[in-house]
């Protein structure tokens, strides 16, 4: 009579625990999760080419122009608002061009700050924007400093003054 | 009877030593297991940033004379920057641009990976560059696969200056007569003048390197001039009746134009102040320091070094003088003063083209003023760096 003392009854279930653990592994391996803190690549990434973008429209395009792209667009718009379509037509090139045949989709919302000294309070002025912030979106904070001698509203001097241009900059 | 107590069961045995195996295995493993639960692509984006700032924002080592000049030995090179200067972050050199992405000039992916793209890990990229009003993407490096990290920079890239002298400036200046002479010759000499010390030290915008025409190192740019309407300024020719002396012509037929020599010549201050000495440069006739196009020609007249002059000129001759070979025949030296010398000769006398009357030197002057030279200019451009 065999007798079954000894006998490995469970090779099945080794069987099995083992390519359990062998199918976790590759998935453990294979998996890339998208986690929270990966964001700030991509928040940089778009930081990168706005702050690129506003430097290089404030850089004047040959030496005897005396005068920045930015800044003839701050300065030849209205006191009360700059609702014109330069920034949107230069701002949007910048930073929506690539080097393929594709472009980018970035999306915008730019202002000037500047002192008033009168009342000796920091005053913004919305510049443009191609599409309104609703709050879901996850934007990124661009600025340049711009000196413009023009006087702005509140002010009473036209004088040389250095305002910020700031602009918040997303992907959807 | 046989007593089980106290026997460890085989089943046990066997299960418990597969468990410990694979704990023992898994527990060795977990740094590698969790690689792949942060991004894949971390490592990548921070280098393919880091190749981006260095090459928007850095001139390179070595810096001068700049890396990209033919006096430079490549195996100095320790890295690749396409940025002008240190204080022109974005603002890109042409010279530079050209050079690094010269495929025979420098070999892919080796030269790139020590020089640019740096780190210990044999890294794949692909650095692209379109600047705009080309029609082609500059690009060095591998196909992009599905996943890589990724840089993007806007810059502007410097266009070098050039002149442009037609019948207007000849007409203007009287360019076509020679200083206290009475009858035409046959022989004729248009020089142009740069003064280094001037184009060094006097450039717009508080002497921004992005806006300067300076031939001397680190920038060592190079000059393009070019020679227009040259069939109208004799005195046979319609258009130019009313500047040539009504005596002067010998009548008849049009002459022939040859352009007989190319000459360089650089001057130094003397000790002292007691003046300056000029002395000959003689550059090679190849086109390695220059090219000059005859009548608007596709392909350099001088393209082999077996070219000798003279040259059969009908309209026009355009000079190229690349990048560092001002520099060169300069000497490295910013108190130079350079002459660039173009001799004419033509079947018979005639009023043509002579630049004696001028000051100084009896040459043009290729200097700041925006009616004589077409100023150096920036045009957009976007760069693309992709690690993998």
């Amino acid at each position: 009579m065999v007798k079954d003392d000894g006998q490995l009854y469970t090779i099945e279930g080794v069987a099995a625990g083992m390519i359990m653990l062998f199918t976790a592994y590759l998935v453990l391996g294979a998996t890339s999760v998208y986690t929270p803190g990966d964001t700030h690549i991509s928040d940089m990434q778009i930081e990168q080419t706005g702050t690129d973008a506003l430097r290089m429209m404030n850089t004047q395009v040959n030496g005897t122009s005396g005068t920045s792209p930015l800044h003839d667009i701050i300065y030849n718009n209205g006191a009360s608002g700059f609702n014109g379509p330069e920034f949107n037509t230069l701002f949007l090139n910048y930073v929506n061009n690539r080097t393929g045949s594709e472009t980018d989709d970035l999306h915008y919302s730019a202002s000037v700050t500047y002192y008033d000294i009168n009342n000796r309070t920091t005053e913004s002025l919305p510049l443009t924007s191609n599409r309104n912030l609703t709050g879901g979106e996850h934007p990124v904070r661009v600025t340049e400093w711009v000196i413009v001698n023009k006087q702005f509203p509140g002010t009473n001097l036209v004088e040389n003054r250095s305002v910020l241009v700031e602009v918040l900059l997303w992907r959807d | 009877m046989t007593d089980d107590a106290g026997n460890l069961s085989i089943d046990f045995l066997a299960g418990f030593t597969i468990f410990m195996v694979a704990l023992i295995y898994v527990a060795t493993l977990i740094p590698g297991l969790f690689i792949g639960l942060q991004s894949r692509t971390i490592d990548y984006d921070a280098v393919a940033y880091r190749t981006g700032v260095i090459l928007a924002e850095d001139p390179g080592q070595p810096s001068n004379p700049s890396w990209e000049a033919p006096y430079t030995d490549p195996s100095t090179i320790l890295r690749f920057g396409l940025a002008l200067s240190k204080d022109t972050p974005n603002i890109l050199s042409t010279a530079k641009i050209n050079s690094f992405f010269c495929s025979t000039e420098f070999v892919y992916p080796n030269d790139y990976q020590s020089r640019a793209v740096f780190g210990d890990y044999p890294y794949q990229f692909n650095i692209s560059l379109q600047i705009a009003g080309d029609n082609y993407t500059r690009s060095v490096g591998d196909i992009l696969p599905e996943g890589y990290g990724y840089s993007r920079r806007v810059v502007k890239i410097k266009e070098t200056s050039n002149a442009t002298i037609g019948l207007a400036q000849i007409q203007q200046y009287y360019w076509s007569n020679e200083t206290n002479l009475t009858y035409a010759p046959e022989t004729h000499i248009f020089s142009i003048y740069l003064n280094c010390t001037n184009l060094a030290e006097n450039g717009p915008d508080y002497n921004n390197p992005a806006y300067q025409i300076n031939p001397i190192d680190p920038l060592g740019e190079g000059v393009v001039i070019n020679l227009t309407d040259l069939d109208q300024t004799t005195c046979e020719s319609t258009a130019s009746q009313k500047f040539h002396p009504p005596s002067g012509c010998n009548g008849g037929s049009q002459p022939t134009i040859n352009l007989s020599s190319i000459s360089i010549y650089q001057s130094r201050p003397l000790p002292e102040g007691t003046g300056r000495a000029w002395s000959q440069i003689i550059p090679s006739t190849n086109h390695a320091t220059y090219e000059v196009y005859i009548d608007g020609g596709t392909t350099p007249y001088n393209s082999t070094e077996s070219t000798e002059f003279p040259v059969n000129v009908t309209n026009n001759v355009s000079l190229f003088i690349f990048p560092a070979s001002l520099n060169s025949w300069s000497f490295g030296d910013p108190n130079s003063d350079l002459n660039i010398t173009m001799q004419f000769e033509l079947s018979h006398g005639d009023w043509f083209l002579n630049s004696t009357k001028n000051q100084p030197d009896g040459a043009f002057e290729y200097n700041y003023d925006p009616a004589n030279v077409s100023q150096p200019y920036l045009r957009d451009g976007v760069m693309e760096v992709a690690v993998w």
